[in-house]
């Protein structure tokens, strides 16, 4: 057995070869500002006159946000400078909300200490920008990813089947996986994960998932063998996450392995297939689960039964119409009945629903053209990556943040039927924050085109090799 | 399909060869597309995708915002009604018609003035029952949740104030309104008083009616309620704008309309075959039109103001069938008819057939020429034969009817509701001919015994009286529609009483009498 050499800072790359980046301080200081007039006018709102109020928490978010940047300029990367000022908008207005929501919607007790909504959630925005941060300054490599596509795909599987064995309960889904006191929701992982799958298996296969066909008589059918080993894995993810009634993240999955094999392949044939795979499957999950039947049945109807299923959709349209155009303002809006807000689980899946009411539609256009920003951004660097690999992965990767955001957007405003899933950096919950966090950081690694390319595999592995180190 | 947008969404670099993570495979003779491309595609799909919920939101927080706020099922409408004492509702000389007031226990009661004839008017407030009438029309602006225009809604918000309750004002004068319910007495029907310039109502009463403050107060509201939905005769339904009757020879005003404004006839258009027809019957398809005048009027062939003054069916049954069924449709349609009207309240849509046709939806020549003279399918609100009235009377020009004239800011700033012209539906000189036929009608030497009774005394008076004849036993419906004076009329009406008779002995004194009383008033200063 060989001795694992020590690591030092130079091989994890970490030289100090500052790099202004202008344009990222720019947005970042552009973003400060708006965040605090939102801070000012929260608490003004609350106070009666004008004021500032509390800001602590928002100081404490922004300079972390500040103190990421600056270690982005000492690392000298070239990556992205857009990406972090837009997820750090998104991440303060999540700030903002959780603030100005009841605090004890979500309690949670560390070291003797009660904490409420705000607090808790600024603790994983400064954990995901800790993330967000470290990958994109440490990743030069993407062989980790690479080479290893089964691995991370068995791990998937069992991240999702250890949810089914030890998950905790919640809401009539069984979604939670509980390390110790830390308990995470496996699907937000996962969907990491099936993005670094699908992109390492149509990097290698996409020629001939482009190109061949196989003959069943008359019929020119797509390559029935190439496909198998990738839709086994679709279907287990999506069969236990179906089976955890965790529809929003069936339904993410299922659209970003769509796209994914359509970049691969330009074939329009894969996404019609698909989309009648979808239908047929959606049918039988219509048939199997009332809960699905119910989704769908509001969708179309949610004043059919106000008081019951419909209960939460509705609310969500009222607080639509209330907010109109420029909203009612942070912190006059939101009413609430009886001590609980009239929208049940305000704080993560209806966060949509209470922006739109508290900034109005120009707020809510706001925040959705964040996410177009993050897919114009996310697809650039696919489009320019050096390889098939880093190009599918980046693409998919900005597919899993901006098509969640879709799902849950349009299910808040009765587009699509709800599915209980969060808003990317906006909604309360940790794994959501988390994962997604590694999602852009992944992304700003790949955005820095002067990383070495990727090598072929080698015959001895070698350690940290997801570091980029021992480069000769 | 080539795209050439942007350098950097074409990358010449790939293209299934460069590919260095893994070894050289054995499918060369296979060539992947560039990805670039189709993440291009992907690109724009996905801002499609956001443009349709961008455009959902709009849909819901601009177009729906107003609905979604009022509906009662909204916290905010719940909460509004324990936190808000919605305005007042003020009849034209400033008398409170409805107001809230706090009780001891903090719950909100609506108080009405004490007459019947408020209930069809206005409606209701009630904690159990909701709203209805102008009470739920204008609830948005009585409860201040809406505001009337987003810089309102921006003032509003720096000054911490999210709801502002205003008062409403109608242009109803009370007095004219209790002077309408007392003359209607027990008897069913409807009033509709408008000043035709103004397109202003009145007095808007349908009997019976029903005092709103047995609904309103939570004690009396159950049993009232039951009480008046379960009476045969609906005192809930505002007859005035919901109720559908058949017109009868009301109704030869809008065929006037059509006949002379669209050319086909003029005041001096006789029928020749008409007099020799008034003893035999007016034959179309088989079908006899026929009349009861002839006693008086004899060989004499008709002009159009003896036919009105005489109320000669079989001449409006010439008239509809020369103007054609499409183009009686088409002049019903610019007074109001077939379309529920600009109206407060919502109204029923008056019709002139049921429709499906081919002569412009009449099924056949004698449904046309029966619907000529208001017979046939033809259905009327009152409130759609007031809007006649008032045309005739404002040189053919027709003004939305309006029952709201003002609101009022707790701060008291009045926001005056201006008039608003709908329709210029014929030419001066045309109304002055159906005016003057009008006049004839309530005056002249054969008109005195068909609406004489409708005449203000002292003042030249046009009128038109209609018995409405609806088949099998019983009183036909009594109906009035006329303006005083003839020239710059203050005031059209349209009355209606539900199988009471002939319209010359019951409708028209009471169109009388009411028209007397409001130009005795003396005038209101309108805001």
């Amino acid at each position: 057995m060989r001795a694992v050499p020590p690591v030092t800072a130079r091989q994890l790359g970490l030289r100090l070869r500052p790099r202004l980046r202008r344009r990222e301080l720019g947005l970042l200081v552009l973003i400060s500002a708006v965040l605090l007039v939102g801070r000012a006018s929260l608490a003004s709102t609350l106070a009666g006159h004008l004021t500032l109020g509390d800001a602590r928490l928002l100081g404490v978010y922004l300079a972390s946000i500040l103190g990421v940047h600056v270690a982005f300029v000492l690392a000298g990367r070239r990556t992205d400078e857009v990406l972090l000022p837009t997820v750090g908008l998104l991440g303060g207005i999540s700030l903002l909300f959780m603030e100005r929501l009841p605090q004890d919607l979500v309690m949670q007790q560390y070291a003797g200490q009660t904490f409420g909504l705000a607090p808790l959630q600024l603790g994983w925005l400064l954990l995901s920008l800790l993330v967000m941060g470290g990958l994109g300054i440490v990743v030069r490599s993407d062989n980790w990813l690479r080479l290893y596509k089964y691995t991370w795909a068995a791990v998937a599987i069992a991240l999702l089947l250890a949810v089914f064995v030890f998950g905790r309960n919640v809401n009539g889904a069984q979604l939670d996986l509980c390390v110790g006191p830390v308990c995470g929701q496996t699907s937000e992982l996962v969907k990491v994960i099936l993005v670094v799958f699908l992109a390492g298996y149509l990097a290698d296969n996409r020629e001939l998932l482009a190109g061949a066909t196989t003959a069943v008589g008359p019929f020119q059918l797509p390559p029935v063998p190439y496909l198998v080993p990738m839709a086994i894995m679709l279907g287990i993810a999506l069969s236990v996450v179906s089976f955890q009634h965790d529809l929003g993240s069936a339904l993410l999955y299922y659209l970003v392995f769509l796209f994914l094999l359509y970049i691969a392949t330009a074939r329009l044939s894969y996404v019609f297939l698909g989309l009648v795979l979808f239908l047929a499957g959606s049918a039988v999950l219509y048939e199997l689960y009332p809960v699905v039947r119910l989704r769908v049945d509001v969708w179309l109807n949610p004043w059919a039964d106000p008081q019951g299923a419909g209960f939460q959709t509705l609310r969500a349209l009222y607080a639509l119409g209330s907010g109109g155009i420029l909203g009612t303002g942070l912190g006059a809006g939101l009413p609430a009945v009886g001590s609980a807000p009239a929208i049940p689980v305000i704080e993560s899946d209806f966060v949509f629903a209470a922006i739109a009411e508290e900034l109005g539609l120009v707020g809510a256009l706001a925040v959705l053209a964040c996410y177009v920003v993050i897919a114009e951004r996310g697809l650039r660097i696919a489009a320019t990556a050096q390889d098939d690999f880093r190009a599918l992965l980046a693409a998919g990767l900005t597919l899993v943040v901006v098509v969640q955001a879709a799902i849950i957007a349009g299910g808040n405003i009765k587009l699509v039927p709800l599915t209980g899933i969060t808003l990317p950096f906006v909604s309360y919950g940790g794994s959501s924050l988390v994962a997604n966090a590694l999602v852009i950081g992944l992304l700003l690694a790949l955005s820095d085109r002067g990383v070495e390319p990727p090598r072929p595999p080698s015959p001895r592995p070698r350690a940290f090799r997801w570091a980029g180190a021992g480069r000769p | 399909m080539k795209l050439s947008i942007g350098g950097i969404w074409r990358r010449p670099a790939t293209g299934g060869v460069a590919n260095p993570g893994r070894p050289a495979s054995s499918s060369a003779n296979l060539v992947a597309p560039r990805i670039g491309n189709s993440v291009w595609r992907v690109t724009v799909s996905i801002g499609l995708v956001y443009v349709m919920i961008a455009g959902t939101l709009t849909y819901w927080q601009v177009v729906r915002a107003d609905a979604l706020t009022l509906d009662p099922g909204n916290p905010i409408v719940i909460a509004a009604q324990e936190a808000i004492l919605p305005g007042r509702i003020l009849d034209a000389r400033g008398t409170v018609l409805a107001k809230s007031v706090r009780l001891a226990d903090g719950s909100v009661l609506r108080e009405y003035l004490h007459d019947p004839s408020l209930g069809p008017l206005l409606g209701y407030r009630s904690s159990r029952f909701g709203t209805a009438g102008i009470e739920a029309a204008e609830n948005a602006i009585l409860t201040g949740l809406t505001a009337q225009s987003e810089s309102d809604l921006l003032l509003r918000k720096l000054h911490f104030q999210l709801y502002q309750p205003q008062d409403v004002i109608l242009g109803i004068d009370m007095r004219l309104q209790q002077d309408a319910e007392r003359l209607m007495g027990d008897r069913r029907g409807a009033v509709v008083a408008m000043d035709p310039a103004t397109g202003r109502i009145l007095a808007l009463v349908s009997t019976p009616g029903f005092d709103p403050n047995l609904i309103a107060n939570p004690e009396t509201a159950a049993a009232a309620f039951q009480g008046l939905t379960s009476d045969a005769a609906s005192p809930l339904l505002d007859r005035a704008t919901q109720g559908l009757y058949v017109p009868g020879s009301v109704f030869k005003l809008v065929t006037s309309i059509a006949g002379l404004g669209s050319g086909t006839i003029t005041a001096r258009t006789v029928y020749p075959d008409q007099p020799a027809e008034e003893k035999t019957g007016f034959l179309v398809d088989g079908y006899r039109v026929v009349d009861g005048h002839h006693p008086f009027t004899g060989n004499v062939a008709l002009d159009y103001t003896q036919a009105l003054e005489v109320s000669c069916n079989i001449y409006f049954a010439h008239v509809g069938l020369a103007v054609g069924g499409a183009s009686m449709a088409q002049w019903a349609a610019r007074l109001g008819f077939g379309a529920p009207l600009p109206f407060v309240v919502p109204t029923a849509a008056s019709q002139i057939t049921s429709g499906g046709g081919p002569l412009g939806g009449f099924k056949d020549l004698v449904e046309l020429a029966n619907a000529a003279y208001g017979q046939a399918e033809v259905l009327v609100t009152p409130l759609q034969m007031a809007l006649v009235a008032s045309t005739i009377a404002n040189g053919g020009v027709l003004m939305q009817p309006q029952l709201v004239i003002a609101t009022r800011d707790l701060d008291g700033t009045l926001r005056p509701t201006p008039p608003v012209q709908w329709r210029s539906v014929i030419d001066p000189a045309t109304a002055s001919t159906i005016a003057n036929a009008m006049e004839q009608a309530v005056s002249g030497a054969w008109g005195i015994p068909f609406a004489g009774l409708g005449k203000v005394p002292g003042v030249p008076t046009a009128g038109k009286t209609g018995t409405a004849q609806l088949g099998g036993a019983g009183e036909p419906h009594s109906w009035f529609v006329g303006f005083a004076p003839v020239h710059g009329a203050k005031i059209a009406v349209a009355v209606l009483l539900e199988r009471a008779g002939s319209g010359a002995t019951e409708a028209a004194p009471l169109a009388s009498n009411l028209m007397a009383d409001y130009l005795a008033l003396p005038p209101l200063s309108v805001p």
